[in-house]
């Protein structure tokens, strides 16, 4: 990796003066610290930022609940009342990689990480997300790559928690330019929908300080199938959140990882379900709807029937027994 | 009859290995630990092109950064570089960052060509890249192999099945990485290698640095897994005694997981197209093969065990009277192959495997009844009657497709051979005896963490009366008398039958010297006093009647297979093997529970994937080269047939051999199609399934 200086920071307000233009946070490290030594990303400063107040805190309310960005993902997953009011996030955080990883991982890092597309993490191509001039995935190794996008780049957004966050209506609280700006998860990965450049819409010194989760969905639950039940990237990731009045859907969410450069929502879809009551069959329509558009490609149309059936799954375990 | 004793108190038993204490507390030095006086870091500059012509490389930069202690080139003058990651230069530094910087420093000057192929099915073409120039990739004429007619025997037969059965590169990834510490001084060079034979590295290195044998050294304590891999000192090993020499200092020189991937090796991909056919009663008549595989720019590599070819086996381990078999190796722009643990058996076991299955299938038979009608080897059939017993076969067969529901289970089996597995006659060893009834045996083998340490001590212990851990033992060390390289499963049966003459000699001696009439046991220190001041030196060597050869084997695998997602859970694996002579049951268990898992990995995860367009390997790591992890790993049991009468054989590679044709028969069983391409991803279950839409790009 390339030389740089290192600094803690004690306050968001310095952290952001510290990181100036060329500099990187570090909170976990997981994936900074494998961009910087493969010279994917170069930083002149790292600035930790482990040390920030009260970051680290998962803070109940009534209509909503705060998750501070250092909180770890393992923090999350031991967490006894997440998993009774929120247990999609915590069967999110209990799939992210390994037990080491999470116990280090933040809820910023895993949101704010880069793509997992294994031409961006080759040190020797160079993609079109490494400003370079074509996605090799397109007509290349495309097995682990986008059924949609908005643009020419075709990797997908691996963040678990962010497909969970989305069918919770989540919103991250961001620090820019000195003010707090308030982002949901369509809002925060948008700008990679757009530009192949992207992996979110995190602009240079942004720094995500926590995570709001509305108390409204009583229900949430969060399914992955990788190619191995050894820790694994998910091949396709569904959430889905609702609350279930007289066993009607209410304000039903459903999001999907991995297929998309964003967590792939379908709005049509979510009416389409408010106020159903869920058997096979809405599942099944509702699944037809959320991958409609997909546009398969040689080596991936095989994430149109799994996600398929991930999403009916998803949903009917909503149902639950409770 | 063999000559081991009848009765036995440590062979055939269970002893945990003598250096487990070692291995768990840290204190076992791998080639990866060595840390000599003033070492160097090392490391290699690898070509970004998969094709290219070098015309010059300046290392004056690299030299110039602080730390860097020495930087070497590959090969001298302009030379040809033939696939991506290809060797072009190293340095020596005193940190790893500094080799990093010295990696980046170097100035290659290369003519980048852009015809390559990386694929093995483009490279067929007639108009494809040539690797070799001049040189067509696929040789003019196939190896062939005919028995009988086949052409008049298909009509004769019953059923008949085509299938097209194929297997991906499999790479090289032994926990511990390729490497050496290597220092060359002017009393010549000592290398502590990552190693399976400390002799033929020691004559490699002697060839390729142009010294006498006896200036080289080669030391291995401990070394983290090879699997036909290390059995030469590699590109790796030459560079760091070159720059040892250069920096006058001793390099040590691992390669990275990233290096790994590369260019230490691979199993050859296989793409077999077979016909076969049986008469209505079951017996296999015609068996018709064309497979090709591509052992990326060649063969062998400086193995010393190179699978030579991607030939395999075929019909394997059966007997069909007609029989046509056409072969060939398709070179591309990649990495060598080199023997990977049962070279050729995998893919020949898979292909075989999957056709009998297929063909019961269009039988109307089950497929166990098929392989007792057909398969010749006696020990198999009694091995498969075990095993179907053990593993419930009968109560447990559904006909194909017909377990209900999302997620159906399914069941499979298959066999294995290995026709090596003997022994090497030169093997030869030394004990020597102290008057306080120490004993320490020294042989020039080494242990590749197949327990072969625990393998001596457990025979010594037996042939002299004492205790295992009463015994020690070093290997791993040129100095000591020569033994083999640990391939070909040839390592338990060379140093078992090794150990037996050493301490048969040694009793002789110390019963003549003491003049006690048996020296076992309880008479062991009083015979050993009776030396008085100087030790007893004995060698042995191998002798005739104690090892054999040609293990069998067979498996059974339990799976589910989710219909709606792909996902394949192994259940249970059932492996029913024989290896003549037991010597020590747990660590032959240890071998067993590694070659299946190593099989489950092969079977459903492991696959070199490249890219076409810029012919790089795209997954050169563990989070995208899979391999099984603790989560993945079944319930595994193991039966063990005991047959003394034979002699020690060795385990380690029939024990990996048809794992993977037992999982994919219990997927196909399970789901009612066949998946005929390995790895069997979630992605191609969902394609057999006819599940997968069109692309619409």
């Amino acid at each position: 990796m390339n030389a740089f200086t290192y600094a803690t920071a004690h306050s968001p307000a310095s952290a952001r003066q510290l990181v100036a233009d060329k500099g990187a946070y570090l909170a976990g490290g997981n994936d900074l610290l494998g961009l910087l030594k493969e010279y994917l990303v170069s930083a002149d400063i790292l600035v930790n930022i482990k040390s920030l107040p009260g970051l680290d805190k998962i803070e109940r309310g009534e209509k909503f609940w705060t998750i501070g960005s250092l909180v770890t993902v393992a923090q999350i997953e031991d967490h006894a009342e997440i998993k009774e009011t929120f247990p999609g996030l915590h069967e999110a955080a209990s799939e992210v990689a390994s037990q080491q990883i999470r116990n280090v991982a933040t809820v910023g890092g895993n949101l704010a990480q880069h793509s997992r597309c294994w031409y961006f993490r080759h040190r020797d191509t160079q993609c079109l997300k490494k400003d370079g001039d074509l996605c090799y995935a397109l007509n290349g190794e495309n097995r682990y790559h986008s059924l949609f996008t908005g643009n020419t780049c075709i990797s997908p957004v691996v963040s678990s928690l962010a497909t969970i966050f989305a069918s919770l209506d989540a919103t991250a609280i961001v620090l820019r330019d000195g003010q707090e700006t308030r982002q949901n998860m369509a809002e925060l990965y948008q700008r990679a929908w757009e530009n192949p450049l992207a992996h979110n819409s995190l602009k240079n010194g942004d720094l995500i300080l926590r995570v709001e989760i509305p108390t409204t969905r009583s229900r949430s639950a969060y399914l992955q199938v990788s190619d191995r039940h050894a820790f694994d990237w998910a091949l396709v990731s569904c959430a889905a959140a609702a609350d279930v009045v007289d066993g009607k859907l209410k304000s039903p969410r459903v999001a999907l990882g991995s297929i998309s450069p964003v967590p792939h929502q379908v709005e049509t879809a979510n009416r389409f379900l408010d106020g159903k009551v869920l058997d096979n069959a809405t599942a099944t329509q509702a699944a037809d709807m959320i991958l409609k558009d997909a546009k398969p490609l040689e080596h991936n149309a095989y994430k149109v029937p799994l996600a398929h059936a991930l999403i009916r799954r998803t949903l009917l375990k909503l149902k639950g027994d409770a | 009859m063999s000559n081991w004793p009848a009765e036995t108190k440590y062979i055939g038993h269970s002893t945990a290995r003598i250096d487990a204490p070692a291995k768990l507390t840290g204190k076992a030095r791998y080639a990866s630990d060595i840390q000599a006086e003033g070492w160097l870091y090392g490391m290699i500059l690898r070509s970004k092109w998969p094709a290219a012509k070098i015309l010059s490389v300046n290392l004056d930069k690299a030299r110039q950064i602080p730390g860097v202690k020495a930087a070497v080139v590959a090969r001298d003058g302009s030379f040809t570089i033939r696939f991506y990651g290809e060797e072009i230069a190293a340095v020596a530094g005193t940190s790893k960052q500094v080799c990093l910087d010295a990696l980046r420093a170097i100035e290659v000057q290369a003519e980048v060509r852009h015809e390559f192929v990386v694929n093995e099915n483009e490279a067929r073409k007639e108009n494809a890249a040539q690797v070799w120039a001049g040189s067509p990739n696929v040789p003019a004429t196939p190896h062939v192999r005919e028995n009988g007619s086949v052409d008049t025997a298909f009509p004769e037969c019953a059923a008949v099945i085509k299938g097209f059965y194929t297997t991906a590169v499999q790479i090289h990834h032994p926990m511990e990485t390729h490497g050496n510490t290597v220092s060359w001084t002017d009393d010549g060079v000592t290398a502590w290698a990552s190693t399976q034979g400390v002799s033929s590295v020691r004559d490699g290195l002697a060839g390729a640095l142009q010294l006498d044998h006896s200036q080289v050294r080669v030391i291995t304590e401990y070394m983290g897994g090879g699997f036909g891999s290390k059995l030469g000192a590699g590109v790796e090993g030459a560079l760091a005694a070159k720059l040892s020499k250069a920096a006058k200092a001793p390099v040590r020189l691992m390669l990275t997981r990233f290096d790994q991937s590369l260019a230490v090796g691979n199993r050859p991909s296989s793409f077999q197209k077979i016909k076969m056919g049986a008469t209505a009663d079951g017996m296999l008549h015609a068996f018709e093969m064309e497979n090709y595989g591509t052992a990326g720019i060649g063969a062998g590599g400086d193995s010393g065990g190179g699978s030579g070819s991607a030939d395999i086996p075929a019909p394997y381990i059966y007997k069909v009277p007609n029989t046509r078999v056409k072969q060939s190796a398709v070179a591309v722009n990649a990495g060598a192959s080199r023997a990977f643990r049962a070279p050729g058996n995998p893919p020949a076991s898979f292909g075989m495997e999957s056709a009998m299955d297929d063909l019961a299938v269009k039988l109307g038979m089950d497929p166990l009844e098929l392989r007792l009608k057909n398969d010749p080897s006696p020990i198999r059939q009694r091995e498969y009657k075990l095993g179907a017993e053990k593993f419930g076969w009968k109560e447990k067969y559904q006909k194909p497709g017909s377990s209900s529901g999302v997620v159906k289970t399914g069941i499979g089996c298959a066999g294995a051979a290995w026709p090596a597995g003997g022994a090497s006659r030169n093997t030869q060893g030394e004990a020597q005896i102290n008057p306080d009834g120490s004993i320490e045996f020294r042989l020039g083998v080494q242990d590749i963490g197949t327990g072969t340490k625990t393998v001596i001590a457990v025979v010594a212990a037996e042939m002299l009366g004492l205790k295992p851990e009463q015994i020690t033992v070093r290997v791993g060390d040129t100095r000591f008398p020569p033994g083999p390289g640990s391939g070909g499963s040839t390592t338990c049966g060379s140093v078992s039958a090794t150990v037996f003459d050493v301490c048969t000699n040694a009793l002789q001696q110390l019963q003549t010297q003491s003049g006690l009439a048996d020296a076992r046991g309880e008479n062991w220190f009083a015979a050993c006093k009776k030396l008085g001041v100087n030790p007893l030196v004995v060698h042995g060597k191998w002798q005739p009647g104690l090892t054999a050869d040609h293990a069998c084997g067979v498996q059974f695998a339990e799976v589910e297979v989710d219909t709606e997602t792909g996902l394949v859970t192994v259940k249970k694996i059932l492996g029913v093997h024989d290896c003549g002579l037991i010597v020590n049951q747990v660590t032959l268990e240890s071998q067993i529970n590694g070659g299946i898992i190593m099989g489950m990995g092969y079977a459903l995860y492991e696959e070199r994937v490249m890219d076409d367009l810029s012919g790089v390997v795209l997954n050169p790591n563990f989070e995208t080269y899979k391999l099984p992890g603790i989560a993945d790993v079944p319930d595994i049991e193991i039966v063990l047939i005991n047959m003394p009468e034979r002699g020690v054989i060795g385990i380690g590679e029939p024990a990996t051999v048809p794992t993977a044709g037992a999982i994919a028969n219990a997927v196909a069983n399970a789901i009612g199609v066949r998946v005929c391409s390995l790895p069997i991803t979630p992605a191609k279950i969902l394609a057999a399934l006819g599940k997968v839409p069109p692309a619409t790009a």
